[in-house]
């Protein structure tokens, strides 16, 4: 049974390497309160979900699901480039990054 | 690897070979890729000779290892990201675990992802994140910063939910079938754009109707080409025939980010930017 599930590596190994990767990102966003790592974080699970999306397209023979990932990954390179100018733009006025500090907007 | 035998000239589509859409496209499920590829180098590998298994089997490892080490690869990284207090040490663990992640695309036969993963996340992302870390010039080892006690029971929880769904999904997976994984996709057949009109506007052929050269066609469908299934040419015919609005829209979002970040970053005034560059060397 170990040796089925760690020699014939199938679909589901792509599926759970890709939960996984999600729910390492999910507790980074989670746990930390650096606003760079939380970015960071974000990006890993934009990567889990294309992971998860080409493992779909290869399982049942379907390009749109590279087509898809691919916009993901411009989404996601659009999302750091507006995240990292917020992230200095507060910095500028801040001087830190805690998103646990960034209390203005409460009442 | 366009599968396409060449026969004096005429280029002839396979038959039985399904077309993109439907179910897993395979010729034959009880072979794999590396039996196609041992069957190429050494013969037909004959599936009752017990002595021809064991070279199968050894190129399974070998695959199994690959996989085991870039899954390995891409979760320490994540890893990595999430625990380091060194901003860069953090950056450089998420540029692993994206290598590794390009490497199980690969293993997935998305090519061109694989390699639009390496130049945009290893490459441009990263350089996005070292930039930013660097303008802001911050002590390298910051203490872990967990968050208040609200924050973490609500982490906490999330986190536990997922690891549950996580051991559900486990618990309920099928064994996995090497065979369906590792075995090379059919190639994707695309219209080809014929400069006669009459020809465009027939319906495309299906695998094995049609000749390739235009000259030998008869009027009754459009030639098809093949291509490598996860290709470059296969995405860019998916991309920019049914994605092209997607596609489009796209470029709008990046022309909007990109003014969007300036604005967001640039200081506000030049007496804001020489009192903060000031402020910042004083400091």
């Amino acid at each position: 049974m170990i040796e089925d599930i760690l020699l014939n590596v199938g679909y589901p190994h792509f599926l759970v390497l890709a939960a996984v990767l999600f729910l390492i990102g999910t507790a980074g966003v989670l746990i930390r309160r650096n606003a760079l790592i939380i970015l960071m974080s974000v990006e890993l699970m934009l990567n889990a979900a294309n992971m998860t999306l080409i493992t779909f397209a290869r399982m049942w023979g379907d390009l749109s699901g590279h087509t898809f990932a691919l916009i993901v990954i411009a989404v996601a390179a659009a999302e750091a480039a507006v995240g990292l100018a917020i992230v200095v733009a507060v910095f500028r006025g801040r001087r830190n990054v805690d998103v646990d500090r960034l209390t203005a907007l409460r009442h | 690897m366009i599968n396409v035998p060449k026969d004096g000239g005429k280029v002839v589509i396979p038959a039985g070979k399904p077309a993109a859409t439907g179910l897993p496209a395979q010729s034959d499920p009880k072979l794999t890729h590396w039996d196609r590829v041992e069957s190429k180098l050494v013969g037909e590998v004959d599936k009752t000779d017990p002595k021809a298994k064991p070279v199968v089997k050894a190129k399974s490892v070998g695959l199994a290892l690959l996989f085991w080490a870039f899954a390995a690869a891409s979760v320490g990284g994540a890893l990595f990201v999430v625990t380091r207090r060194n901003l860069i040490a953090a950056v450089m663990g998420m540029v692993g675990s994206f290598l590794g992640i390009a490497a199980v695309y690969m293993m997935l036969y998305a090519h061109f992802l694989s390699v639009i993963q390496m130049l945009v996340y290893a490459g441009a992302i990263m350089v996005l994140f070292v930039f930013v870390i660097m303008i802001l010039n911050r002590p390298e080892d910051e203490p872990v910063a967990p968050s208040g006690r609200a924050g973490q029971a609500i982490g906490g929880l999330a986190i536990l939910y997922l690891v549950g769904r996580l051991v559900m999904m486990l618990i309920h997976v099928q064994p996995a079938r090497p065979e369906t994984a590792v075995a090379a996709p059919a190639p994707v057949v695309l219209p080809v754009a014929t400069t006669n009109p009459l020809i465009d506007r027939l319906p495309p052929c299906k695998p094995g109707e049609a000749l390739r050269d235009f000259e030998s066609t008869v009027d009754t469908c459009k030639p098809v080409e093949v291509a490598d299934w996860g290709s470059t040419k296969a995405v860019g015919y998916d991309l920019f025939g049914e994605g092209l609005f997607p596609f489009e829209a796209i470029s709008l979002l990046l022309l909007i980010a990109v003014v969007g970040a300036i604005a967001i970053a640039r200081p506000l005034n030049e007496d804001d930017q020489t009192e903060t560059t000031h402020k910042g060397k004083t400091a």
